[in-house]
């Protein structure tokens, strides 16, 4: 495919993905880390690759960014097949979870280390590298060494480290893992922003789904080297394409129930279309749920435990078969304070956002 | 009655207990005082009791010292006798080239151990390894039995019609060389690797990652990380080449003269007692001088860890 200077009529080519990765399989003896692998990253595009730990995930960068080589399927940039191009040519970036920054480098050469490496001329070494760093709030810090570095200035290094080569493609993997909990916060902001102004086409490896939420266009939910749904993050959380998927993400409960003829019935009484028969399990998210007084309805339990998380207050409810159902409400409106031990009866709040999955 | 309890639970340690935590603690010098005590009686005083020997003059009688005067005399006859000055200058010439040769052939080892698979890393740590196994002067007969005039490497070249005539290897500087380095080798390659594989090997990938080719990882990563390896690999074989003794007394044939030998000849042979101090002690303090420089040398190109404390 060829890349003429942008323009009308080169619409179809600029919606043409960044990043092609077509069948990658991968394998360690008779393990199968990666299985038929299949993902379009467009321009611009940060998408997330959220599964839990040894699914394959840091086993597709490294395959993407040449260090291990895939057994088979196409890996391309711009069009171009890059399974054949060495490490040092491909035009990727990638941002270690450790970091690795180069101990014995201070931070001006660790950022420029990758401009000297391409023999560029000094002087325009060190623009580039100051223009960096000022880009991640590091001026000032030229001269010192890694290990004089607090983490999150590290983790700035790294990324600049990358983004001073201006790849094709940035690859991080699990950046914030050495962070504590607010600088990670923090850091998942501002480092969103900063792909998202510079429009640097990504791939961002977690296990951590609100980091997911935080930072995606889209989110890959992996399990087992394969993907279970690609989707934008609201749509993998209000419509979970699999049980998994909705189980892995944010908080989730499942009743066991057979379908009607064309739909399941609720416990509180209320009913739910679908097109599958037989056996099936209904999710609903906590917050489509509600409490009430126990001889409002037919969904009858006990409270077994709550705790206030932040905004919310987040209750375990014991239902009459057995099942801890889990509710959360808004904590200012309490219209029906509810004490552990206490008898309610639970009700839906919409019956369409429920999903319905196979048995 | 609750206060009690907790008074009683915070007694003071035992005296043993006590002791074994000062001694554990790493403040003072009490955990190096069994070392202290076993350097000072085989160390400090015979060094002593050089030092008396080579800056005296003294006169014996019947195996007994008589009389005994401060002299400069030793050190300045040796300083000024020019046999002294070629058996140092071979001696120093011998260790550096050694040396030199261990480092140039040491680090694509190490660098392969770092780079290889987990067999390439088994392979060469048993190479490595099981030379050590065996006394320095068993592997320095063997080299007799390949250097020697009817030895392997002579009947093999001959064979192999390369050339007419028996080389002239073994009782040669050459000889002297070859065994040295052999022998020195794995004293340069295990430190190499310890310091190599310290390193996290991502550093390596980053490195390609931003664009650098192997040999530029190897020169602008892997190499300057290694210094310190490089440094100690160094200063151990410097140390053992230079002091050396039974290599050149073996394979240079009983008249390669270095500073061991000499030493050897001057106590052993002509009973010149002072002479033999003298010399040691210069061969001491030239030794001392190059580890020094070695040292300096090793901190100017790892001045990134002093980073550590500032
Ligand atoms: N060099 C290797 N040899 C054999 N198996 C490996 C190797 N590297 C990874 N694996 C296996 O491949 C699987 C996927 O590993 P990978 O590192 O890609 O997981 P991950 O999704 O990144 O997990 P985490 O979230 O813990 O980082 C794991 O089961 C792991 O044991
Ligand atoms: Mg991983």
């Amino acid at each position: 495919m060829m890349h003429g200077p942008a323009g009308p009529s080169n619409t179809v080519e600029t919606t043409a993905p960044v990043l092609g990765i077509g069948a990658v399989g991968k394998r360690f003896g008779a393990t199968r880390v990666l299985q038929d692998f299949t993902l379009d990253v467009a321009e611009g595009e940060i998408v997330t690759l959220l599964g839990p730990s040894g699914c394959g995930k840091t086993t597709l960068l490294r395959c993407v960014a040449g260090f291990w080589e895939a057994d088979g399927g196409t890996i391309e940039i711009d069009g171009q097949d890059i399974v054949d191009v060495p490490v040092n040519r491909r035009p990727v970036g990638v941002v270690f979870q450790s970091y690795a920054l180069f101990p014995h480098l201070t931070v001006a050469r660790n950022v420029g280390y990758a401009l000297r490496m391409r023999n560029k001329p000094r002087a325009e070494v060190a623009q580039r590298v100051a223009s960096v760093l000022e880009t991640v709030s590091l001026t000032g810090f030229e001269n010192r060494y890694p290990s004089q570095l607090s983490g999150g200035q590290q983790q700035r290094v790294a990324i600049a480290r990358v983004l001073v080569m201006e790849p094709r493609v940035l690859l991080l993997d699990e950046p914030f893992n050495a962070l504590d909990a607010k600088l990670r916060g923090a850091m998942q902001v501002e480092l969103r922003q900063l792909i998202k102004r510079l429009g640097l086409t990504s791939i961002f490896v977690t296990h951590d789904q609100e980091e997911a939420l935080t930072m995606s266009d889209r989110i890959a939910v992996m399990s087992g080297g394969k993907i279970e749904q690609v989707a934008s993050p609201d749509e993998i959380f209000d419509r979970p394409a699999t049980a998994y998927v909705a189980d892995f993400i944010g908080v989730s409960n499942f009743l066991e129930t057979e379908v009607e003829t064309g739909h399941v019935r609720l416990p509180d009484g209320q009913t739910v279309m679908t097109d599958l028969t037989g056996g099936v399990k209904v999710m609903t998210r906590p917050h489509n749920l509600r409490l009430g007084p126990p001889e409002a309805g037919p969904w009858k339990g006990t409270v077994s435990f709550h705790r206030n998380v932040g905004p919310l207050i987040e209750y375990h409810v014991e239902a009459s078969d057995g099942n801890v159902i889990r509710v959360s409400a808004m904590r200012q409106e309490r219209d029906c304070p509810v004490k552990d031990r206490s008898q309610v009866s639970l009700s839906v709040i919409d019956p369409a956002s429920c999903s319905v999955y196979p048995g | 009655m609750a206060e009690a309890a907790i008074h009683r639970r915070i007694t003071p340690p035992g005296f043993g207990e006590q002791v074994a935590d000062a001694l554990l603690s790493g403040r003072g010098i009490w955990p190096a005082v069994p070392a202290i005590v076993v350097l000072t009686v085989v160390a400090v005083i015979p060094f002593a009791i050089l030092l008396s020997l080579g800056f005296s003059d003294f006169e014996m009688s019947r195996g007994a010292i008589i009389s005994q005067t401060f002299s400069f005399s030793h050190l300045t006859n040796a300083l000024t006798d020019p046999l002294y000055w070629i058996t140092f200058q071979r001696s120093m010439n011998l260790a550096l080239s050694t040396t030199a040769l261990c480092l140039l052939f040491g680090y694509p080892v190490a660098y392969l151990f770092l780079t290889g698979g987990p067999w390439t890393k088994r392979l060469i740590l048993v190479l490595t390894i099981a030379p050590l196994l065996t006394s320095g002067i068993v592997r320095t007969y063997a080299w007799l039995v390949i250097l020697g005039g009817r030895g392997v490497l002579n009947s093999a070249l001959l064979q192999a019609g390369l050339i007419d005539q028996a080389l002239r290897i073994m009782n040669t500087h050459w000889a002297v060389l070859i065994g040295m380095v052999q022998i020195h080798l794995p004293v340069m390659i295990l430190p190499l690797i310890a310091v190599m594989s310290r390193h996290d090997s991502r550093l390596v990938e980053a490195s390609e990652n931003l664009g650098a080719s192997r040999i530029g990882t190897l020169r602008t990563v892997i190499l300057p990380l290694s210094v310190p390896g490089i440094g100690t690999g160094s200063a151990l074989v410097f140390t053992l080449t230079y002091t050396t003794f039974v290599v050149p007394q073996i394979l240079g044939g009983g008249n390669y003269l270095n500073a061991a030998t000499m030493i050897y000849e001057q106590v052993v042979f002509s009973l010149e007692w002072s002479k033999g101090s003298v010399s040691s002690l210069i061969l001491m303090v030239t030794c001392l001088m190059v580890l020094v420089a070695i040292a300096l040398l090793t901190n100017h190109f790892t001045k990134w860890t002093k980073g550590h404390d500032a």
